[in-house]
């Protein structure tokens, strides 16, 4: 960034135009399509056009517009893997992040080692498959031989994709201290203004502002139900089902209320526990569940209904929700 | 010397005050030791006192000298600043780590020695404590926590396959991985590996489901098509097959049938067990007989998953900011020492000789009462409102367990 520190106060000079232009269209797609388009046919205008995006994304400070940012980064990098059809270009780029990947060598009869094209250490794999859902990416079903995990082509580029997503995340978190040309500016505004209007979209699945015990997810309805009995329930349980009822919108006081009939309950520290997972005590983070996998690792998962496709339990309760809107008869005038 | 009528609570901690005076010269401070969270719970009140933070060796020992406490941790992380609240510490990676304990693991002895006690109405019981009082419905509980041959083998047994996945699956040498015996009823395994420092708690809980087998999909296999796990396969594809056939190797038709096998195809597999077995080293049996469906061989293999999987604490893995006993310090609930021992050492290990931390002298005591156990190669009691004089190591066992209290101690002039 520094280096461009010279650049950036003339980005409006006409010289740069191309590239300012560059930058501009990688957000606008960004925010329209969440993929940013290969236009490697002009290498040096995409490669130059990239920091100016991620300074002018960074100056946004939107959080929400930063992932979608990086993200729709990382998909197009995704695409330029896919159809490289030189393995050793692969294992370059994933040499610029330290992987340690190297090309499968097929042992035994297993099926997943003779489909593999590379192998690649499995912390590497664990950095960036462990956001992914599907059973296929949960290292318990891969093939693994002295810490290398057996990954075709098109998987190490989806794995790529991932690493390349919190490196641009990253690098968006740079703190900038540079006053944009005012043209730069303005343009940055209007991205803004741009991405509010689909942000708008988002907000209306946001939830409602009370608690629907109705579209509770089988797990949370069971812990729910559990407290008020006196039945012990586990540290584990205890944060999933607090972190849940604040996200589903239950004020501070109603949950500590609920967990008043608890065996060992001390309103101190029932309190004290609440606030903090709330996000009012000490690292201001506000707390959402675990995901089901992690719920079900610690044995708190009751087993599933037919919603239980989601992965989340707070997932479940928007779809529920959703569900239960659409079926509920019009209010009458 | 002879002590008078001491107060047991005192007398165990003039004990563990004079084991540290002796010994605190060979207690090693973690690695990276001015990084680490230290933790103490102190026999005054049973308090701990936690966010404790060293510069050298020398710091830690005076320390340790001066409070001569109950139970010493460290955190498995490494932080910027260990002595700051945990929000400020800065946290700068975690070693990996693992414990086994017999409290996870199904025993033969089903921990009949165990004893628990309801703090409101002081009804007893024997085995692992019920979820509420049968006779008062209250969850508070004391626990009486025994340790026999038993679940200190099977947490052996335990130990040895996670040893064997670390290092076959996950790459780890015999070197990386640091065993101990944890002064109860466990081992602990840590690897301070600089690759797996900074996985975060989603990659650590993926580690977890690969050790326990959760989440594995068996259905991946086509069974229908003839095609199943076998020996030669790398990783869990192989070790499935092996569990599935020692399961089947003594399976009853009872046992068949209680993995929900119906009773015909059940019958079917023992009839041709043998024949089962043997097409096991070549192709499988997964279209030998015309009767047994894909999904009865499902169960089976399940049940393969079920042997092979390590009961580990998914608790402690998953957790980056653990704390941990430190090797060579006393375990307050036994008096026992955490011990290290090397990983290729543990067929032979008898973690009962290697923890005793007090070889000298006797004590006399009164026993309220306390199930056989062994230690060395003497086995002690049952003992039921008695007075007896044991040696050190059996007295501070009992003592620690607060099931008995010290009369006298006598020491053998040297």
């Amino acid at each position: 960034m520094q280096k461009l520190d010279l650049k950036i106060t003339e980005l409006d000079n006409p010289d740069y135009s191309r590239i300012l232009g560059r930058a501009e269209k990688r957000i606008e797609e960004a925010i329209l399509n969440a993929i940013v388009t290969d236009q490697t046919h002009n290498i040096e205008i995409e490669l130059l056009s990239f920091p100016i995006a991620i300074m002018m994304v960074a100056t946004t400070k939107d959080a929400f517009l930063k992932r979608r940012y990086a993200l729709a980064e990382a998909k197009r990098v995704y695409n330029i893997l896919k159809q490289e059809t030189s393995k050793q270009k692969l294992t370059e780029v994933a040499g610029c992040f330290n992987w340690k990947i190297k090309f499968a060598r097929h042992e035994g009869s297993n099926a997943q080692t003779s489909a593999a094209d590379f192998t690649v250490h499995f912390t590497n794999y664990l950095k960036n498959a462990g956001g992914f859902h599907e059973d296929k990416w949960k290292l318990v079903n891969r093939t693994m031989l002295n810490g290398e995990v057996y990954i075709t082509k098109d998987e190490a580029a989806r794995l790529l994709q991932e690493e390349v997503r919190t490196h641009v995340e990253r690098k968006l978190e740079t703190k900038i201290d540079i006053k944009l040309p005012q043209t730069v500016e303005k343009e940055v505004e209007r991205l803004k203004q741009l991405f509010n209007t689909r942000r708008g979209k988002i907000r209306q699945e946001e939830m409602p502002a009370e608690s629907v015990l109705e579209a509770f997810p089988p797990c949370m309805r069971q812990l729910y139900n559990m407290a008020p009995t006196g039945r012990h329930i586990s540290h584990v349980g205890r944060f999933a089902l607090t972190s849940f009822l604040l996200n589903s919108g239950m004020p501070i006081e109603s949950i500590i209320e609920h967990f008043r009939p608890t065996s060992d309950f001390s309103e101190k520290m029932t309190r004290y526990q609440v606030e903090h997972i709330a996000g009012g005590r000490g690292s201001r983070t506000k707390y959402i569940p675990p995901r089901c996998d992690t719920l079900q690792t610690h044995g708190i998962c009751p087993g599933m209904d037919e919603i239980c496709r989601v992965h989340h339990p707070l997932a479940y309760y928007k779809r529920k929700l959703r569900d239960m809107k659409a079926q509920a008869p019009a209010p009458t005038p | 010397m002879v002590v008078d009528r001491i107060q047991t609570q005192e007398f165990i901690q003039h004990k563990f005050a004079r084991y540290y005076k002796e010994n605190s010269g060979n207690i090693e401070p973690p690695s990276s030791l001015e990084k680490r969270e230290y933790a103490f719970l102190l026999f005054r009140d049973k308090t701990m006192l936690r966010h404790k933070g060293f510069k050298n060796a020398e710091g830690f020992r005076a320390f340790l000298l001066r409070s001569a406490p109950s139970d010493v941790y460290y955190s498995s992380a490494y932080f910027e600043k260990p002595e700051a609240e945990m929000d400020a510490k800065g946290w700068l990676g975690a070693d990996l780590i693992f414990d086994i304990d017999a409290d996870h693991i199904p025993t033969q002895c089903n921990k009949q020695h165990d004893i628990w006690v309801c703090k409101n109405c002081r009804a007893t019981g024997h085995g692992t404590k019920p979820e509420k009082c049968p006779k008062c419905g209250v969850q508070k509980f004391t626990e009486i926590n025994w340790l026999c041959d038993t679940c200190l083998e099977s947490a052996k047994e335990e130990t040895i396959k996670l040893l064997e996945v670390l290092e076959h699956d996950f790459g780890f040498s015999v070197n990386e991985m640091k065993l101990a015996f944890s002064g109860h009823r466990g081992y602990h395994v840590h690897i301070e590996d600089h690759a797996v420092r900074t996985l975060d708690s989603i990659a650590r809980k993926e580690i977890v489901d690969y050790m326990a087998g959760i989440g594995l999909k068996i259905t991946a296999y086509n069974i229908e098509g003839g095609y199943g796990p076998s020996f030669d396969d790398l990783g869990w594809s192989g070790r499935i097959a092996k569990g599935a056939y020692d399961f089947l190797l003594n399976a009853t038709q009872e046992q068949l049938e209680n993995i929900a096998l119906k009773r015909k195809p059940a019958a079917r597999i023992l009839g041709q067990k043998d024949k089962i077995l043997e097409s096991w080293k070549r192709k499988g049996p997964w279209r030998m007989l015309r009767d047994v469906r894909p999904d009865s061989w499902t169960k089976i293999l399940r049940q393969g998953v079920e042997r092979q999987s390590v009961k580990i604490d998914t608790v402690v893995t998953t957790d980056v900011h653990r704390l941990i006993r430190l090797a060579k310090t006393l375990h307050g609930e036994t008096g026992l020492k955490k011990v290290e021992l090397a990983a290729n050492e543990i067929e032979r290990f008898d973690p009962l000789k290697s923890a005793l931390a007090f070889t000298h002298g006797t004590v006399s005591l009164e026993v309220a009462g306390a199930p056989q156990f062994r230690l060395g190669d003497t086995t002690y009691g049952p003992f039921k409102n008695q007075k007896v004089e044991l040696p050190a190591a059996a007295a501070m066992f009992l003592l620690c367990k607060g099931v008995a209290g010290a009369l006298e101690e006598s020491v053998s002039v040297q």
